[in-house]
């Protein structure tokens, strides 16, 4: 798969302070590319680079073979973005709010217009003030927004901000079928670890403008080993001590805990029957992206 | 460029504030004439036989005034511009107007210029900086158009706007004028004061000129508006400086222009013309083209430093 973008050595200071030092990844042709990092790591310092709100001090941003800095109009025309809060002119309605971005590219008929519209499902409310509108549907009109021009490159900084469950799953599933249909990719931003595991393909992690890791999301929750649960009745001592250093197992009151590969478990719970320990319940504890994200950070 | 333009004007005319601007010219000027109607039926004007020797009367007593001013030119020319055009009108059998009419009524109305002055600069100074204040900038400025464009299409949009309500003003001066006093009876020349003489201009025209000459100062206002609103991105502080300057640059360039010469340098010595065609300049030795030049540097300072910063700085509101 080709890339749509490409962050070669990126780097940002104000007034002497270094804020990003040197981000390189790139994001592939039809993925959501997850961007995480805790309140004031550069996310959104490097979005803004990447659609040209700021300017690079060092290194280069590449979207569809185009260089940011040196042909805005060629690079900037495959992006479609919300930075930060989707703001509209509040006196406008939904459609002029749009006929306004439709009228800086070129190519824009009424029929893609309405095409957008009825995709984020704002159809009937089009037509009235912005500033009547609910903030799920200002992050719709927003999505809107950045579709009209069939991007190549999605970026959405904190799509779901404030927005309801039902809001953010309605986002999620646009955002699969944006990329499964159209081959869009997508670059989402956030500090919400639960929501990012449930739409990214693959997350950078940054910390302190620094590309901490990049992986995909299985990986980044499970890993090559998963943790799994006994529940069990009492273990006396001798297999208390082999559970510890063959397994490395953490002795729980309920039972233990142990961090295996799949395929071991039989092995172990037959040993367990026959050394006649009760097995009550085996269970995988899926490691959240959330430890995942503070054991990679605080490293 | 032009959609840019049509974008501007949209989100211009769309908001309530705009077209209550437009709205307080055309009632200004019809509060006018409503004024100056009840006035006329109040006291109608009376045909005065005695114009010349009144005339005369005020001859004498101007040519016993200019003998005693001093060194103040601009009294000097006042005296002198009355005394030549009232001879002029002795000479040349014109009898004063009394009543009223449509050009009398356009001129009077030109000092509405100052709040379309007002109206404009306010537009002027919001134009960049509301875009920020409201967030809009970011969704403005990732578009493929430069960002020169942008600002390009906004400051004609603002250029546009002080046209459109002057040109409001004078056709609704026009017709409402013409509605209440209707045309004078004979057609009567403007007479102007240009280098010691007096010269018969056509009433239409020399209006229209008069309304484009008392635009520039607005015109250079409003540019250093948008200028302070490009480069600070604060509305009131580009309002603040420009209507204080508006209504005091005037009066502290003719205090410094009494005393020293640099004065003349200083862009609101030079923004009023009309003194080059009928008048006196502020400063001894100023021409039009000198005034043309100061203008023109200005003018050009204000859009580079509007143009240069907007285009490099870094968007973080």
């Amino acid at each position: 798969m080709s890339s749509v973008l490409t962050l070669n050595n990126v780097k940002k200071t104000i007034n002497r302070k270094t804020i990003i030092n040197g981000l390189s990844f790139s994001v592939r042709e039809g993925e959501v590319f997850g961007f995480l990092g805790p309140n004031g790591a550069g996310k959104t310092t490097t979005i803004r680079m990447i659609v040209g709100l700021m300017e690079i001090s060092e290194g280069d941003i590449v979207i569809c073979g185009k260089s940011i800095k040196n042909d805005f109009t060629g690079a900037i025309r495959h992006i479609g973005a919300i930075v930060e809060n989707p703001e509209m002119y509040k006196f406008l309605t939904g459609y002029q709010n749009l006929m306004q971005y439709a009228r800086m590219h070129t190519g824009i008929s009424k029929g893609k217009i309405a095409e957008v519209v009825e995709l984020v499902g704002l159809t009937d409310r089009i037509h009235e003030k912005v500033k009547t509108y609910s903030l799920g549907m200002r992050q719709r009109l927003g999505l809107a927004q950045c579709l009209l021009h069939d991007p190549k490159l999605l970026i959405l900084d904190e799509p779901t901000n404030g927005l309801d469950p039902a809001g953010i799953r309605e986002i999620r599933d646009h955002l699969r079928m944006l990329t499964r249909e159209r081959g869009m990719s997508v670059i989402v931003s956030s500090h919400l670890l639960s929501e990012m595991e449930l739409m990214c393909d693959r997350i950078a992690i940054i910390q302190n403008g620094e590309l901490i890791d990049v992986q995909t999301v299985n990986e980044l929750i499970g890993g090559e080993t998963a943790l799994f649960s006994f529940e069990t009745g009492l273990i006396n001592k001798t297999e208390v001590t082999w559970l510890k250093s063959e397994w490395e197992a953490t002795i729980v009151e309920s039972g233990f805990t142990v961090e295996t590969a799949r395929e071991k478990i039989p092995g172990l719970i037959k040993k367990l029957t026959d050394e006649g320990v009760d097995i009550y319940g085996v269970k995988t504890v899926a490691k959240t992206l959330e430890d995942r994200f503070l054991e990679v950070t605080s490293k | 460029m032009g959609k840019l333009i049509i974008n501007e004007w949209v989100k211009l005319f769309r908001r309530a504030g705009t077209m209550v601007m437009v709205g307080i010219v055309i009632l200004m000027v019809l509060g006018v004439g409503a004024f100056l109607k009840y006035d006329e039926i109040q006291n109608p004007p009376q045909e005065n036989p005695n114009w010349k020797q009144d005339l005369t009367v005020q001859v004498e007593g101007d040519r016993a005034a200019l003998e005693e001013t001093g060194h103040n030119a601009n009294l000097k020319m006042f005296y002198e511009r009355r005394i030549a055009i009232n001879e002029y009108q002795i000479e040349h059998d014109l009898a004063p107007e009394t009543s009223y009419n449509v050009w009398s009524f356009i001129s009077e109305n030109m000092g509405a210029i100052g709040f379309i002055g007002v109206f404009t600069i306010i537009i002027a100074a919001g134009m960049v900086s509301s875009e920020f204040s409201w967030g809009t900038i970011k969704l403005l400025l990732i578009r493929p158009m430069n960002r020169s464009k942008i600002l390009l299409s906004k400051y004609i949009t603002v250029v546009l706007f002080g046209v459109l309500m002057l040109t409001v003003l004078y056709v609704v001066s026009a017709v409402v004028g013409l509605a209440l006093f209707g045309l004078p009876e004979e057609s009567f020349p403007h007479l102007a004061f240009v280098n010691g003489e007096v010269v018969e201009r056509n009433l239409f025209l020399n209006l229209i000129g008069e309304y484009f000459l008392s635009s520039i100062d607005v015109l250079m206002l409003a540019t250093m508006a948008f200028m302070i609103s490009a480069v600070f991105r604060n509305s009131s502080l580009a309002i603040g400086l420009s209507l204080f300057l508006m209504f005091m640059g005037g009066t502290i360039t003719m205090l410094l222009a009494a005393r020293y010469e640099w004065a003349k340098y200083i862009l609101f010595a030079n923004t009023n013309l009309a003194v080059y065609f009928d008048g006196v300049p502020p400063v001894e030795g100023m021409t039009l083209s000198f005034s043309i030049i100061i203008l023109v540097l200005h003018f050009a300072l204000f859009q580079l430093l509007a143009f240069f910063v907007f285009a490099k700085r870094d968007v973080a509101a």
